[in-house]
């Protein structure tokens, strides 16, 4: 009977795990947007935070952005080369990028640099007491120190993939033109007849203020429920990556049958 | 009639179902006083000054801090009562992000409408008042661990609060700074009539400071008095914390458990 009952316990706990979880998150949710408020009335904290997740990841975003064009724009020049359409190339570079690579990328590569970055620090704080001795001065720590952070991220990511666009537009534009001798002419106008203002920038950059709220949510609920300890807040650091990865992933699967 | 900041009534408190940390505690505590609660490790201190603070609830009987029942009141109304109450913690809890000025200007920032250059002054008293003058500009991870909880007991005097919580303020102190702090905590309560609540292992300079003392083992009050009651009490208990003996009534071991039990049959 033990065995059996063990059986189900086994099977049913990640079902329960998730429900608590996604239970726990939309309390979370329902309280950061309450206390929002609170936060825009001190805009010198959101400013610190977007400092801290936002302009400290200005250099990996502009790098990797530089460095994803720049592979566009080698392997759309083969491809496009054997159908005998290499004039497209700049199209095919700043379509892939508005639409899908910048704005997912630059989520994932935000949620390893600044999100896990979130849940260590909210993580440590919770694990030496920072946020109960906030707590004790009358001072709500999830006003003072999560909403801040949260918002932070949900400014930062549209602001960097924009960032990571350009790069990997100028990228694309380095390799085709520079080194593959497209002309530049044909490059430009190309991508100016083919993409679209609202369809894909204004698309992409909502899809990245999606992929910033739902890291940031993630980076935060993992930073408070991190075990006090060394060994909890770095499983927390790992859990944000991951689920943050695939949460964006899941995520941009919906937007994009929503919106193209 | 003696008036009370702090009443604890029929008190019970667990965090696991196998392990009553407190029983049936009361215990008042006294406006202006000084109240030691002593008592061996893991015997429920801290637990008293968390359910105090109001940062954990009891699983029967009442918290009332300045008349009010903690389980009966708003969130924001334990605010309003925190915002009378200072808190030094075990391990200091300094914010490590900011420097020391900016730890101890922390609660005038946030519940003040004072002017910087008025807040630099408090601080700087504050500072003074723990033998810390000079150290504003130095980072939590630049300080000794004596220092940092000298830096955390300016933090929490910095509004003046009525009633103050400590949590083992002596620990890690040398002798001079150790007297300091006593001095001080004496100072705040006679000249600001601060009720203090005192959670330590230092006999010898709490019976010093002390107006009135609690004794805990194993989650129980067992004895209280004042500190000559205290000494000339005939409790083997007590007279065994007190003299530090290795044997008697006094358990060194950890209260065995249920999950303990079941961990030896398997």
């Amino acid at each position: 009977m033990r065995h059996i009952t063990n059986f189900i316990k086994t099977i049913g706990h990640p079902f329960s795990s998730l429900i608590i979880m996604l239970g726990e998150c939309t309390r979370l949710f329902w309280y950061l947007l309450t206390g929002c408020l609170y936060s825009l009335k001190r805009p010198q904290l959101i400013i610190k935070e977007v400092y801290f997740s936002g302009v400290l990841s200005l250099l990996i975003i502009a790098v990797s952005g530089w460095f994803v064009g720049m592979v566009l724009g080698l392997q759309g020049y083969n491809t496009l080369q054997r159908f005998g359409s290499v004039s497209v190339l700049g199209s095919l570079v700043a379509l892939s990028l508005l639409r899908e690579l910048g704005p997912v990328l630059c989520a994932i590569l935000f949620a390893s640099r600044a999100g896990s970055g979130m849940t260590a620090e909210i993580g440590l704080m919770k694990a030496t007491e920072q946020l109960d001795a906030m707590s004790v001065m009358a001072v709500d720590p999830i006003k003072r120190v999560v909403i801040p952070k949260f918002i932070s991220g949900i400014i930062a990511v549209p602001l960097l993939t924009a960032l990571f666009d350009t790069c990997g537009i100028l990228g694309g534009h380095f390799v085709g033109v520079n080194m593959l001798k497209l002309d530049q002419g044909t490059f430009w106008s190309q991508m100016q007849g083919s993409v679209d203002l609202h369809n894909d920038v204004i698309n992409g950059l909502i899809k990245a203020l999606f992929f910033g709220f739902i890291v940031s949510l993630i980076s935060v609920y993992q930073g408070l429920q991190a075990k006090p300890t060394a060994e909890g807040v770095s499983a927390a650091t790992t859990r944000t990556v991951v689920h943050s990865a695939l949460a964006v992933l899941a995520l941009d699967f919906i937007l994009t049958a929503f919106m193209f | 009639m003696q008036q009370n900041v702090v009443e604890l009534e029929n008190l019970n408190f667990s965090y696991s179902e196998d392990r009553l940390l407190l029983k049936n505690i009361n215990l008042n505590i006294a406006k202006g006083k000084i109240t030691a609660i002593m008592g061996g490790s893991g015997s429920g201190k801290t637990t008293i000054l968390r359910l105090i603070s109001g940062q954990i609830k009891p699983n029967q009987g009442k918290v009332k801090v300045f008349e009010n029942d903690l389980s009966k009141i708003s969130i924001k109304q334990i605010h309003d009562i925190r915002k009378r109450l200072g808190l030094l913690f075990q391990f200091g809890a300094l914010f490590t992000d900011i420097n020391v000025t900016q730890n101890v200007a922390f609660p005038l920032l946030e519940h003040t409408n004072l002017s910087k250059k008025l807040i630099n002054k408090i601080v700087a008293m504050k500072l003074e008042a723990v033998g810390l003058t000079g150290t504003q500009n130095l980072m939590p991870n630049q300080l000794s661990g004596g220092m940092a909880r000298r830096v955390a007991l300016a933090r929490a005097i910095a509004l003046d609060p009525e009633l103050m919580l400590y949590d083992e303020p002596f620990t890690g102190l040398d002798p001079i700074s150790l007297n300091t702090t006593a001095m001080l905590i004496k100072k705040l309560s006679t000249s600001l009539n601060q009720t203090a609540i005192l959670v330590t292992h230092d006999i010898a300079v709490t019976m010093g400071i002390a107006d009135y003392m609690y004794f805990m083992a194993n989650g129980e009050i067992i004895a209280e008095g004042t500190p000559q009651q205290i000494k000339e009490t005939s409790n083997p208990a007590v007279r065994q914390f007190i003299n530090g003996e290795i044997t008697g009534p006094f358990q060194y071991k950890y209260a065995t458990k249920n999950s303990y039990q079941q961990y030896l049959e398997q």
